[in-house]
């Protein structure tokens, strides 16, 4: 339960730190006004109820004994409370009331100037039980009690609704300016795990900007550093693929040609072959090695006439399944893109397809929001969910036993993807569902996509 | 054939190492009835040149010393003799300039032997046609009825500009098609220039090609318009060509 109220993300946690923080300091600074204001008004309270009762006590002292009684019945005479003259006190029964509130209350009637009027002899302070009453009574030097019991206000620690609407709203606005400081404050961390993602996907991402808080710069800088040392890394290792196949070419041209001079046909087939694969191989390093400085230009061309003459292609290197090759999609769909490169990539899948599944069934799909589909299935066994992903890094061969025999060296799919992400689309594999008849498993389905 | 016993042709190989040279002399005199001479860079080149008559060359453009472009070029100046380069595989901009500069066919190092045989013989017809300006050939876009070819790029245009794949041979059938417009090519020329690309037979594939290409140039149906079947073994590409 603690676990779920303590956020995972870093701006929810400053966030939820800084607001509990927020509250706290506003609830404490609200009591410490509120009971300030208590004491501001009880000081008031008693300095007005002190005026009207000696300003009541200087006008009974100053009409005549026997009448007193009747002016004190004119309540409109008197300052908002009641009076009357008696011989004694009036019982109540309640203690004296809050020893400050009181004192304050006896002080401040001392205060008020009496003007000539001969001062009370004994002065009674009760407060009842009911809070917004005060009862007074004063002995008159003639030996009567005047009693008054005035309403008072009962103490309130916010006087208006101004004020708590101005403190809701301080204290909304206080939060507000929290969060937006606090996502601001954390975006250099998003922005960080946005680019090391990047770089995962793309050694050439470009760099972060060295800007901002001294820390966000000093870690930026740190992480273009090993962004660059990694780049290094992966440049050596092409560079060097790229030097072996160059240096490769002659070997494998002088062995091209030696097999020409071999008398048995069904060897001589048998090294050609061979020589093919090696020489794949070869093609393959080096164009993983090219595509890092991509050079050719942006043209236009028929999609749908590329990816037919890919499957001829196929077809004609490999006549025993160029049965099983098909195209299925519009006749025409011209496109915007590098027309080498592609069609590399294109037939680095169909290549894949019919190797490892036996079957290309390529379909194009018109585009919609912007980007053209191509499909590429296959009819083999697919592979396993967490391979998916794994079969685009670079050198990674899937199982080893099925390798063995295919050969490759695990470039053709990092090519592909590599190309098609220049191109501003991507291909993903997914294995496909049996078919509803249940006859044969699902084989693989490579997605292409590419921005129209 | 083109070549009678008396005319055999003279090839002469530039290349750096010695045994492609000898290898390739072998395969082309001995299997092929080409008379060879192989030599390792520029400046033997030039000699041998100035010492003889060669129908081709067969120039590989990563040399020592003088580099095979500047070599190319500097032939090209001297002489219309067709030149077949051997370039880096994938290299694209030196097969580009190479063809910019008069080469008239290049094949990406690894070769196939049987392919280099295929282009030499393709090289050696369209230079041995009579009344062909070669260095046009080589440089300027071909335009059809509608559609162009770029030779330089070894690329088809459609008529609204977007490039259209072709595979290596549809390419050297449509550019000795378009080359002989109206004029009809018999199925064994046409064979000899898919000779060492295809597997399987050869007859088979002439007419695979055919189809691809009439697919590709929306030419399909039973009456097709612009590649024109010619009863007996033949086909013409009846359009207007323009060189631009």
């Amino acid at each position: 339960m603690t676990l779920r109220l303590w956020p995972r993300s870093l701006a929810a946690r400053t966030a939820l730190v800084l607001l509990v923080g927020l509250v706290i300091v506003q609830v404490v600074g609200l009591t410490i006004h509120a009971l300030d204001r208590i004491d501001v008004q009880r000081l008031a309270e008693a300095r007005d109820v002190a005026v009207r009762v000696v300003s009541t006590y200087r006008m009974v002292m100053m009409t005549a004994p026997e009448r007193r009684s009747e002016v004190l019945a004119q309540r409109h005479r008197l300052p908002g409370l009641t009076a009357e003259i008696g011989a004694e006190p009036p019982i109540v029964d309640a203690p004296e009331g809050p020893p400050f509130g009181m004192r304050i209350l006896r002080v401040s009637l001392n205060l008020v100037p009496l003007m000539g009027v001969p001062h009370w002899r004994e002065l009674r302070v009760v407060t009842p039980h009911d809070p917004r009453l005060v009862v007074v009574s004063m002995l008159m030097p003639d030996g009567d009690w005047l009693n008054m019991t005035i309403p008072v206000e009962p103490l309130s620690a916010l006087h208006s609704p101004t004020f708590l609407a101005a403190f809701v709203l301080m204290t909304v606005a206080a939060a507000a300016l929290t969060l937006w400081a606090v996502r601001r404050l954390t975006a250099p961390v998003r922005t960080l795990a946005a680019a090391a993602e990047a770089l995962g996907r793309d050694v050439n991402a470009p760099p972060l900007p060295e800007d901002g808080p001294s820390e966000v710069a000093t870690a930026a800088a740190a992480f273009n550093t090993m962004a660059a040392r990694i780049r290094r890394f992966v440049e050596d290792r092409t560079e060097l693929l790229t030097a072996i196949g160059h240096d490769l070419r002659t070997p494998i041209t002088r062995l091209k040609l030696r097999a020409e001079f071999v008398e048995d046909e069904e060897q001589k087939g048998k090294i050609l072959a061979d020589l093919e694969e090696l020489e794949a191989m070869v093609s393959a390093t080096l164009a993983f090695g090219r595509d890092a400085r991509t050079t050719e230009p942006v043209a236009s061309l028929d999609l749908a006439e590329l990816l037919r003459t890919v499957l001829d292609e196929a077809g004609d290197a490999r006549p025993d399944a160029a049965a099983r090759l098909s195209y299925e999609g519009p006749q025409h769909l011209t496109v915007r893109a590098r027309p080498l490169a592609l069609k590399r990539a294109v037939a680095n899948l169909v290549a894949n397809a019919v190797v490892y599944g036996g079957r290309a069934a390529v379909r194009l799909i018109p585009p919609a929001d912007g980007m053209v589909t191509i499909e590429v299935e296959d009819d083999g066994p697919g592979i396993p969910a967490a391979e998916l992903e794994r079969v685009f890094e670079p050198f990674h061969r899937g199982e080893p036993s099925r390798n063995r025999e295919t050969g490759g060296v695990g470039l053709g799919l990092p090519i592909a993807r590599n190309i098609l992400r220049a191109h501003g689309g991507d291909v993903v594999l997914a294995n496909r569902p049996p078919s509803s008849a249940g006859t044969r498993s699902g084989g693989l389905r490579a997605t292409a996509t590419l921005p129209v | 054939m083109l070549f009678t016993m008396e005319q055999v042709p003279h090839i002469l190989v530039v290349d750096d190492d010695r045994e492609i040279r000898d290898l390739l002399a072998r395969f082309l005199e001995e299997k092929h009835q080409m008379r060879v001479t192989a030599v390792r860079d520029a400046r033997e080149a030039r000699r041998a040149l100035t010492n003889g008559h060669y129908h081709l060359v067969v120039l590989d453009l990563m040399l020592p010393g003088e580099s095979g472009l500047d070599f190319g070029r500097w032939l090209r100046t001297q002489s219309d003799v067709p030149i077949v380069m051997l370039t880096a595989m994938g290299e694209e901009t030196d097969r580009i300039i190479g063809l910019e500069l008069g080469a008239d066919d290049y094949v990406p190092k690894p070769f196939n032997p049987r392919e280099l045989l295929a282009r030499i013989r393709a090289v050696l017809r369209r230079a041995g046609d009579a009344g062909e300006r070669r260095s046009d050939v080589s440089v300027r876009n071909l335009r059809f009825a509608g559609w162009t070819l770029v030779p330089s790029r070894r690329r088809l245009l459609n008529p609204q500009g977007a490039e259209v794949a072709l595979t290596g041979g549809e390419y050297d059938l449509l550019v000795a098609l378009v080359e002989r417009a109206n004029r009809v090519l018999t199925r064994d020329m046409l064979l000899d220039l898919l000779r060492g690309r295809q597997a399987g037979p050869f007859d088979r594939a002439i007419d695979v090609a055919i189809s691809r290409l009439r697919r590709k140039l929306d030419d399909e149906g039973r009456n097709a318009q612009l590649i024109k079947t010619v009863r007996g073994g033949g086909y013409v590409l009846a359009a207007t060509v323009e060189r631009a």
